[in-house]
């Protein structure tokens, strides 16, 4: 399944035209691969959900010169896809009535952070643009860090929304718990990967913040692959052992 | 699933097709009947003019007999072809009302589906027109042979009209409406007082827009009008705010050589655009003026930048007094696929 997969990335009619143009190769992420949320646990695949980074990890300035840092996770889709350059896979020949192809490949790069995003298993390029964009959406909050200043942190609402109930900070009007499944899971997650990173990846330092023990934070950690993936990536560059 | 079957086929000799496979490959290679004088196969299987994702979920099928299907189908197909894998998936998906349901409703049976499969991999039958449909922008567009399967880069021409101020109170029209497919797109996107008139000159195609326009309940807002291009507008000249088409554009000596899928299974008459393949384009840009109101907007579909070169060429120069604006658009793979402008 997984190859059969990894080949959709580089499909095409096999039918009439030889040499199609290829992407260019996009960065794999080394492995285990990421799991995004969009994507059944059933089908973890580095093909349904390839993406990578041209920008280090802590995107401070993008290419259209803005500085700072912009809450990429707050805006619409629409002003979200605003900010992308969309790709298809570029099949060769002359396109239009000339062609039966129903693979319809889409490829988001977020041009502020040089995020590449993109979904190929839908039936219609419409389908995967919503995947490529949701799929986005996850990749920001994993790999955008938003700089904390601790001393006058208080976490947002979009944190409090993913913690266990038990939180001790974790105020009633924070609703039930969000789950990874959730679409608002994203910038809860990056939240929490902001702190993370505030605290230079120790868990117990985050989870004193955050009115839980360390265990619990721990697994909320491990409760998505591609947040612990993350996490442990940033923990690593810390020297600290990965949290499993 | 399909890794499991597609891996055995790379491991094994080639597995055997059960009987009734091979009975319908046969069949296929067989003169074809008058019936079906397109696909070749008898009996056929989809008399049926319902597309077969619109029938009812009717004939149960043990879970079984529906992985045997499964594992058949999938042996039928090389596993270096992924995107045939990933039809079966969809033809399924299209096919059974739950597929892991046991039994699984099918809505069409089991027999059927085989040949259908059949059709798709050996007859080289679009996978379109094998499950009645295209999934187009947000729509599942019905298909059947007769009409043009509706392509990914026209989906753009339905921004562009959405890009044309005051676009939702005006009157369109799509020209060789085809599916309708353009014409539910457009009409979804407009306010009370807009309207479609979507013509064709095609008895198949008036019939699928029939039926695409009534599943999104456009009724009201699209209008079917049967005849070749401006004809059946004899009443509305002058009244349109942008006229829309994807004409025939493949010039006729390139029909021989294209994919089988398209050239052997789809309508000549949406192919065929004439020697050069401008025929209809021009007899289009020809008939602008007579029916777009003043300031009213025009996008073509053509086979790419030369065509639309020469179009965009023509109208800002020879017929410059009568139009302004007008540009080649690139589709998603940087050909210049449109020839957009305006009425002056």
């Amino acid at each position: 399944m997984a190859r059969a997969l990894l080949r959709i990335a580089r499909c095409y009619s096999p039918l009439s035209s030889p040499t199609p143009r290829l992407p260019p190769p996009l960065h794999r992420r080394a492995s285990p691969p990421l799991r995004f949320l969009s994507v059944s646990l059933s089908s973890p695949s580095p093909a349904e959900s390839a993406a990578s980074s041209d920008g280090p990890s802590d995107v401070r300035k993008g290419e259209d010169g803005r500085s700072g840092w912009d809450d990429h996770l707050a805006m619409s889709d629409d002003e979200l896809m605003g900010q992308c350059e969309m790709g298809t896979f570029k099949a060769s020949g002359p396109g239009g009535q000339h062609r039966n192809k129903r693979e319809s490949a889409v490829r988001l790069r977020h041009r502020p952070t040089g995020i590449i995003a993109q979904a190929v298993e839908d039936r219609s390029q419409h389908k995967n643009r919503a995947s490529a964009l949701s799929r986005l959406r996850t990749l920001i909050a994993l790999k955008v860090r938003k700089p904390i200043n601790l001393e006058e942190y208080t976490p947002p609402v979009e944190l409090l929304q993913i913690l266990p109930l038990k939180s001790t900070i974790r105020g009633k009007d924070a609703g039930p718990q969000i789950g990874p499944n959730n679409s608002k899971f994203a910038p809860g997650m990056q939240a929490l990967l902001d702190l993370l990173f505030a605290v230079e990846g120790s868990v117990s330092e985050a989870a004193k913040i955050l009115g839980l023990s360390t265990g619990a934070v721990s697994r909320l950690i491990l409760s998505d692959d591609s947040l612990r993936i993350a996490a442990n990536e940033l923990r690593a560059a810390k020297g600290l052992k990965p949290l499993k | 699933m399909l890794a499991s079957a597609s891996a055995s086929a790379s491991f094994l000799p080639r597995p055997k097709p059960k009987p009734h496979l091979l009975k319908r490959l046969a069949s296929a290679l067989t003169p074809p009947s008058p019936l079906s004088p397109s696909t070749g196969a008898d009996p056929d299987p989809d008399q049926d003019p319902t597309p077969l994702f619109l029938r009812p979920p009717a004939h149960p099928v043990p879970a079984p007999s529906l992985a045997a299907f499964r594992r058949r189908a999938a042996a039928l197909v090389p596993p270096s072809a992924p995107h045939l894998h990933r039809h079966l998936r969809w033809l399924l998906a299209d096919a059974a009302h739950d597929p892991d349901a046991d039994p699984a409703l099918l809505r069409a049976p089991l027999g059927d589906l085989e040949a259908l499969w059949l059709r798709h991999v050996r007859d080289r039958r679009p996978f379109q027109y094998v499950v009645g449909n295209e999934h187009w922008r947000d729509l599942v567009v019905a298909v059947r042979e007769g009409v043009l399967i509706p392509r990914p880069e026209t989906e753009a021409v339905v921004e562009m009209v959405g890009r044309v101020e005051g676009f939702e109170a005006g009157w369109w029209t799509d020209l060789g409406t085809g599916s309708g497919a353009i014409a539910v797109a457009v009409a979804r996107m407009l306010g009370p007082e807009g309207k479609v008139f979507a013509t064709d000159v095609s008895e198949v195609a008036i019939e699928v827009a029939r039926l695409n326009v009534q599943r999104y309940g456009m009724q009201d807002k699209v209008q079917i009008r049967h005849g070749s291009w401006f004809e059946p507008l004899e009443d509305l000249k002058g009244k349109f705010m942008g006229v829309i088409s994807n004409p025939p554009y493949i010039p006729t000596d390139d029909l021989p050589g294209l994919q089988p899928e398209v050239g052997w299974h789809e309508p000549k008459l949406a192919l065929d655009g004439g020697k050069d393949g401008l025929d209809h384009l021009l007899h289009l840009c020809e008939g602008l003026s007579s029916v777009l109101k003043p300031g009213g907007f025009f996008v073509f579909e053509t086979n790419g930048n030369k065509q639309s070169e020469f179009l965009v060429d023509f109208l800002s120069t020879k017929w410059d007094s009568s139009f302004h604006d007008v540009e080649a658009v690139l589709d998603f793979a940087d050909i210049k696929r449109f020839v957009t402008g305006y009425r002056r």
